[in-house]
């Protein structure tokens, strides 16, 4: 039985599960612009820039993949892109390059520099007024049925506990493994998670490159912790795990892993990059919420899920899983009771009667997947019903000149 | 004996499972889901979601969890002890190949 929900049909590329106008600014000095028109438009995301002044050429690629992913994700309708001028960047974060970029992969783009605007104030009244033209197109556009199939997620785990190995991150797994089934796609990230159970992942590879290339990347991100000093043993588990049950760096990912169900390993991405096939893929990147939830969605994830164990979290709301400000909206499932009896507002799916017996991890699975199917056919997640807007991050391995 | 608590083994073979609701010494916690153990006496107050022993485990011996090693006991556990840092440490060495 092949599964549907109602989406925003492309000219190119998946379906998207919201309709965003997205306003881009490719410069930090750009970025008090997008903000100005983001205070005055209705339904626009603004994606600050972070800048590439300083930074080595692998960070300003990481910045400008960040950048091209989130105006490529299916989720945004079109783009309102403004720069300084074409030749104010490094090659990397071109202004042209980035606009070719996001034309070739189908979005209806608007490009403004400050140069031809002349000056701030103007490029932000030109600005608002694209972006309303667009915000009217968008909401023109009606939904329509599409398989199930088109639909990318992206997955963390975070706050881990005792819980999170058990009826947290198996339950997600077992509705990933029903959405790969599906034909959809999977994006598993967060190396250093997954060092101690790497093997188990790379098992699962299904060609000898990306089973190298996962390898590499678990050794490279092993090498620098050491390169700086680091016991990795000291960075995972982090003291909340510890204090929530986990004792070993083994335990914590062997916990993370099952998240990502069961499914063969397709490939190996680089930070935001988007996957060629379908299926279980792995992304290389640091374990923050607030970088990795948009580097997911830069990879063309249209909704991340956030599996929180939450055993030592001391409030709500659950912060790193909140934010807004990516175009993917973030949903937020628990498998611990406590957690969930903390948060009556704020959990998109709580597995935790799981752990009272009395249901399967089949049956949960199917729960999480109609729960998804809800999300992409247009319920907002709970962190969407707020406006809060966590600061975004990218990436990046320094050092800075 | 309390029946509000009881553990759950994620395999069958493990040397540990998860404490489902928090223990207190001397409370007999049903397990789940093991072919190790049954039911385990507690030596320990055991917090929510963390590690009971299930059977005695010898300083030096690997700790399984989902089937898998997890680490390696740093002391003598004995069933129905409390199971975490106190008594056990990682697979993976450190930066000059200590264990602990």
């Amino acid at each position: 039985m092949s599964r549907h929900f109602f989406g925003f049909a492309r000219d190119k590329g998946r379906a998207g599960i919201r309709n965003k106008v997205l306003i881009l600014p490719v410069d930090r000095y750009c970025n008090q612009i997008a903000e100005q028109i983001g205070l005055f438009v209705e339904d626009v995301i603004v994606f600050p820039c972070l800048g590439d002044m300083g930074r080595h050429s692998l960070d300003r690629t990481r910045l400008y993949q960040a950048t091209v992913g989130i105006a490529c994700n299916p989720n945004v309708h079109s783009v309102v892109i403004i720069g300084v001028r074409d030749d104010f960047n490094y090659p990397e974060m071109r202004l042209n390059k980035i606009v070719d970029t996001i034309r070739a992969a189908g979005k209806p783009c608007e490009v403004l520099t400050i140069d031809e605007c002349g000056g701030m104030g103007q490029t932000v009244l030109q600005g608002q007024k694209a972006a309303r033209a667009f915000v009217r197109q968008a909401t023109l556009q009606q939904r329509v049925e599409i398989p199930l199939g088109d639909i990318s997620v992206g997955i963390k785990c975070g706050i881990s506990d005792g819980t999170s190995g058990i009826s947290g991150n198996p339950a997600l797994g077992a509705a990933m493994d029903i959405l790969v089934e599906e034909n959809g796609t999977v994006i598993i990230s967060e190396t250093t998670e997954i060092i101690g159970a790497e093997h188990l992942l790379a098992e699962r590879a299904t060609d000898e490159e990306t089973k190298r290339r996962l390898l590499e990347m678990v050794e490279k991100t092993e090498n620098q912790a050491k390169s700086v000093g680091e016991d990795i043993r000291s960075i995972n588990p982090i003291p909340s795990n510890i204090k929530a049950g986990i004792s070993t760096l083994e335990e914590k990912s062997l916990g993370a892993i099952a998240k990502a169900g069961t499914s063969a390993l397709r490939g190996v991405l680089d930070h935001a990059e988007a996957p060629k096939g379908r299926g279980l893929y792995f992304m290389d990147c640091w374990m923050a919420g607030n970088a990795l939830l948009p580097a997911l969605a830069g990879a063309g994830a249209q909704i991340t899920v956030f599996q929180s164990g939450g055993g030592d979290m001391p409030h709500d709301p659950p912060v790193p899983a909140i934010n807004s400000a990516t175009v993917a909206p973030v949903f937020f499932m628990t498998g611990n009771p406590a957690l969930s009896s903390k948060l009556d507002i704020g959990v998109d799916y709580d597995s935790s009667k799981m752990l009272e017996g009395g249901i399967t991890l089949a049956d949960i699975g199917e729960e999480i997947i109609e729960a998804l199917i809800n999300t992409a056919n247009g319920q907002l997640t709970w962190g969407e019903t707020l406006r809060y807007k966590e600061r975004i991050d990218v990436w990046f391995d320094g050092p800075v000149f | 004996m309390s029946s509000h608590i009881f553990a759950l083994g994620l395999g069958a073979q493990d040397d540990v499972a998860i404490i489902v609701k928090p223990g207190q010494i001397g409370d007999t916690c049903p397990v789940s889901g093991s072919d190790i153990a049954q039911a385990v006496t507690l030596l320990d107050a055991i917090p929510m979601a963390h590690k009971v022993a299930l059977r005695a485990i010898s300083a030096g011996e690997p700790i399984h969890k989902f089937g898998q090693p997890i680490g390696i006991a740093t002391s003598a556990i004995r069933q129905g002890e409390h199971v975490h840092v106190h008594n056990m440490t990682g697979l993976r060495k450190g930066l000059r190949g200590e264990q602990a």
